[in-house]
């Protein structure tokens, strides 16, 4: 039981509960007067407020401890919800984020008091409220001492009712032949302590420093999965006094009280038979300070002295909402076993392809067949423990546009879908950023302000989209908005300006090459330099970004009535269904999810625009292009049969590929061809084909 | 695909201490032309048989293509075309030298014939001057055994460019 555990889900719990702080005080802004959304505040900054305190981080517990009595009030009825609040409470939950990012990087809070907020919060009570801040923590404390009082007519020792084994009992008979004691312990934690396990595992780090704990109740396993209520018991072996004993284990926060007393052997049988005398920890006022005072100090101890301990003891399991937490490492080394697995069954059926067809063969082939269908469902599982929702990266969106609004003095709403829609851990790690940018300039540059959009007769209100939802094997994810849209004059004028495109080239340019200038770097058509957008970085990075991921971004512009940037990643990032196909000699992988079909197309078909040759397909030009010219393959001289062509699309492009032959489908593994080889941007990749050759991947996209 | 394990992690070790102790160096000597050429064994995780090799497009005209080693993808070069003779005649004795010069990043070199593996003091090797011409400049010194001349490849800068990128 390593306390960096607990910091993980501390970690993991204070963001989501900050998360749920930011979506309510939004709600809380729209409807002051909703009770339940001061509830649901009230309990989100109570319980960071307690994980703060256990963890020992005392700054965030502080701004939390003064929040948490704002809401306290409002929720009494004492003063109502202000604008103005709203906006400190904003700035509140910011500065709590960065003690938890500081947290995460450094495992400490950080030395930022944030007092003005303090102060601000604390002026919100004295102005409105008419009550001192002293006194409010003074009311928050009886709620937590009550508890204590109130239940402690029914605590009582309790190692008598353990049962211990011979083992055990030797043990004692042992240690009391050789002078030590033993002792049984019964702690009783908290209510309010919110990591209960934390503390047992203090407690017996507090003890295996004095002594050796030989029996618990429930077991050291239980325990450390926090599977007890609030108490627990021992039997400890020691040679220091029942005092000293016990000043160790009181000397763990949150604990309320300790039983101590001489272990009996008798007691096992006769429980109840001791009369141990009783410590209580009186006052939670004094108990309070305690924990945030010590913990700075502690803190770092037991997760530099935890580790000698984790070592001999099996590794802990956090158990929350009947999860396990994975380390992505892990999936990593999962995944790339299950693509050595699709490789070999890729040999099998290849070998037995080359053993031809005997006696056997259908005996064979089905339980290829069956191996086939395996590896493909447990690839897909492992997918899709890798798969994460969006939601993560998206639920901060809607307090960055209010910011915005506020910030830029325009109204707008941001209306968001499909937020359960799921991607590959890593790609979602990724993509924040390129959509922060995205909806930050739909914001700025997008939306028109509130009084030119009520003149060009659209609502007051701009909204902007977003939109993310699965489309075949690729992700699509839309930031729409209905503001004044790309001005592709203004753009080409930027264009000149810049020196980017001379006029000339300018008069010819299509709408979307002219859009494709947007994403060059240093770009901006913004007239003004605010710190929102507008320094040219950003769609440059953004596009950059997103194909790196193997993703692409599409720009639908309609002047006047708004824009839409629509990114589109692909599913997976490590195994693709593909279509072989033999160009020359050589055999290569194209991705099943950019072919639309194939064609057999007769040479007389071909025809020649602008010296390019196309072909009419069903009503639509298509641009052809011989994959033997561009992979610098000799032709092979059989000139006048058909062609076989693979249509394949990007976005609304098309092209028809001209192969030799087709394979068929296989299932392939990228791999990478390492970074002593610089690859032409045609190829994506490679992969091994089951009889151990190499083929490399095309990727159709940079031949378009 | 018979692959050749050149050695464990235990004999390289020990070789590098026999290196430090006696301040002698491994080459495993390779058959280039009419020439033999030296590599530091230090850089070597495999010596395998010819196997086949997948053309890249568009790329530079010494990288032979790409190979499959146990899985992972190798891209291979001809040792002959970076040192400027004509192109390889692959044979039986034709072997592919699996270099690792940093971690997980492996390069596969290909050249005529895999001779033996031979230690030579510090004195047996005569360094090789600043005024290196074309060829000169990718060897590190000459080695003398047994009456023989080996040329010893300076590997990091035969890779140099290679590395680069």
């Amino acid at each position: 039981m390593d306390t960096s555990q607990y910091l993980d889900i501390f970690l993991d719990e204070s963001k989501e509960h900050l998360q749920n702080l930011s979506d309510q005080i939004m709600e809380l802004e729209q409807n002051p007067e909703n009770m339940d959304t001061v509830n649901e505040i009230f309990r989100a900054a109570h319980s960071l407020k307690g994980m703060a305190g256990t963890m020992g981080y005392k700054r965030m517990q502080t701004l939390t401890h003064d929040m948490e009595n704002v809401f306290s009030e409002v929720r009494n009825g004492t003063f109502k919800v202000q604008p103005g609040m709203i906006d400190i409470l904003f700035r509140s939950l910011d500065a709590l984020e960065e003690y938890v990012d500081n947290i995460q990087q450094t495992t400490e809070e950080g030395t930022n008091d944030n007092q003005d907020l303090i102060d601000a919060l604390n002026s919100i009570l004295k102005n409105n409220g008419e009550i001192k801040p002293i006194s409010k923590s003074e009311s928050a404390a009886p709620a937590e001492s009550s508890a204590p009082a109130g239940g402690s007519d029914t605590k009582q020792p309790r190692w008598g009712e353990m049962k211990i084994s011979d083992t055990e009992r030797m043990l004692v008979e042992k240690a009391y032949n050789e002078g030590l004691k033993a002792y049984g312990i019964t702690v009783y934690v908290e209510e309010a302590c919110v990591l209960k396990a934390a503390r047992a595992f203090l407690v017996f780090k507090a003890l295996e420093k004095l002594g050796e704990v030989i029996v618990s109740n429930p077991t050291a396993q239980d325990i450390e999965d926090e599977k007890f209520d609030l108490t627990f018991s021992l039997v400890f072996i020691s040679g220091n006094t029942v005092d000293e004993v016990r000043a160790a284990v009181k000397s763990v926060s949150e604990i309320e009280e300790v039983f101590c007393d001489t272990y009996q052997l008798e007691a096992a049988s006769e429980p109840g038979h001791q009369e141990p005398e009783k410590e209580k920890e009186e006052e939670a006022a004094v108990e309070q300070p305690k924990p945030a005072a010590s913990a700075p100090a502690a803190a770092p101890t037991p997760a530099a002295a935890s580790k000698p301990a984790a070592a001999n003891k099996p590794a802990g399991k956090p158990v929350v909402n009947r999860t396990v937490r994975v380390d992505i490492e892990k999936l990593d080394n999962l995944m790339n076993l299950v693509s050595e697995l699709i490789i070999a069954k890729n040999s099998l059926i290849a070998a037995t392809a080359a053993e031809g067809k005997g006696d056997n063969g259908n005996a064979v082939n089905e339980q290829i067949e069956y191996l086939e269908s395996v590896t493909t469902n447990l690839h897909e599982s492992v997918m899709k423990v890798r798969m994460v929702p969006i939601e993560s990266v998206v639920a901060k969106f809607p307090r960055m546009i209010r910011d915005l609004s506020k910030k830029l003095g325009k109204k707008m709403e941001l209306y968001m879908t499909g937020e359960d829609t799921e991607l590959d851990r890593t790609v979602v790690d990724e993509i924040g950023d390129p959509l922060m940018h995205m909806l930050r300039n739909s914001a700025d540059h997008g939306l028109e302000p509130n009084d030119v959009r009520v003149a060009n007769g659209k609502p007051e209100v701009g909204s902007i989209f977003l939109d993310a939802y699965q489309d075949g094997n690729n992700v699509v994810i839309e930031v729409r908005d209905d503001g004044a849209g790309i001005n592709i004059e203004a753009v080409k004028q930027k264009g000149i300006e810049r020196g980017i495109i001379t006029p000339e080239q300018a008069e010819t340019m299509t709408d979307k090459e002219v859009i494709d200038l947007l994403f060059m770097p240093s770009f901006s058509t913004a007239k003004k330099v605010s710190d929102v957008s507008g320094r040219g970085v950003g769609l440059d990075v953004v596009k950059s970004k997103i194909e790196s991921l193997s993703g692409e971004v599409e720009v639908k512009n309609s002047y006047g009535e708004g824009s839409a940037w629509i990114i589109r990643l692909p599913l997976t990032l490590a195994i693709i269904q593909a279509l072989m196909v033999v160009v020359g000699e050589e055999k290569y992988a194209i991705a099943l999810g950019s072919i639309q079909t194939i064609e057999d197309v007769s040479p007389e078909d071909i025809k020649l625009v602008q010296a390019k040759e196309v072909i009419h397909i069903r009503g639509t030009v298509i641009p052809i292009i011989r994959l033997n010219k561009v992979l610098d393959i000799p032709p092979r001289e059989d000139e006048n049969q058909n062609l076989t062509v693979i249509i394949v699309r990007k976005g609304d492009k098309q092209a028809g590929l001209v192969v030799d032959e087709l394979i068929g489908q296989q299932e392939v593994v990228i791999k990478s061809m390492g970074k002593y080889i610089k690859v032409p941007k045609m190829i994506s990749g490679a992969t091994i084909l089951g009889d151990g050759e190499v083929a490399l991947i095309l990727d159709t996209n940079a031949l378009l | 695909m018979d692959e050749v394990k050149v050695m464990d992690e235990q004999q390289r070790n020990e070789s590098l201490n026999r290196h430090v102790e006696l301040d002698t160096t491994q080459f495993i000597v390779a058959q280039l032309g009419g020439e033999q050429y030296g590599i530091d064994i230090k850089y070597i995780s495999n010596i395998i048989r010819m196997s086949r090799i997948t053309r890249v497009p568009k790329v530079s005209d010494y990288i032979v293509g790409v190979i499959n080693v146990r899985g992972i993808v190798i891209p291979t070069i001809s040792l002959r075309l970076k040192m400027g003779l004509p192109g390889d005649e692959i044979t039986k004795k034709t072997r592919i030298i699996i270099l690792t010069l940093e971690q997980h990043e492996s390069i596969g070199v290909l050249v005529d014939e895999v001779k033996e593996v031979v230690t030579l003091d510090e004195e047996h090797i005569e360094r090789v001057g600043y005024e290196k011409d074309d060829k000169e400049r990718f060897l590190s010194g000459i080695g003398k055994t047994e009456g023989r001349l080996i040329s010893l490849l300076d590997i990091t800068s035969v890779l140099a460019d290679v590395m680069e990128s």
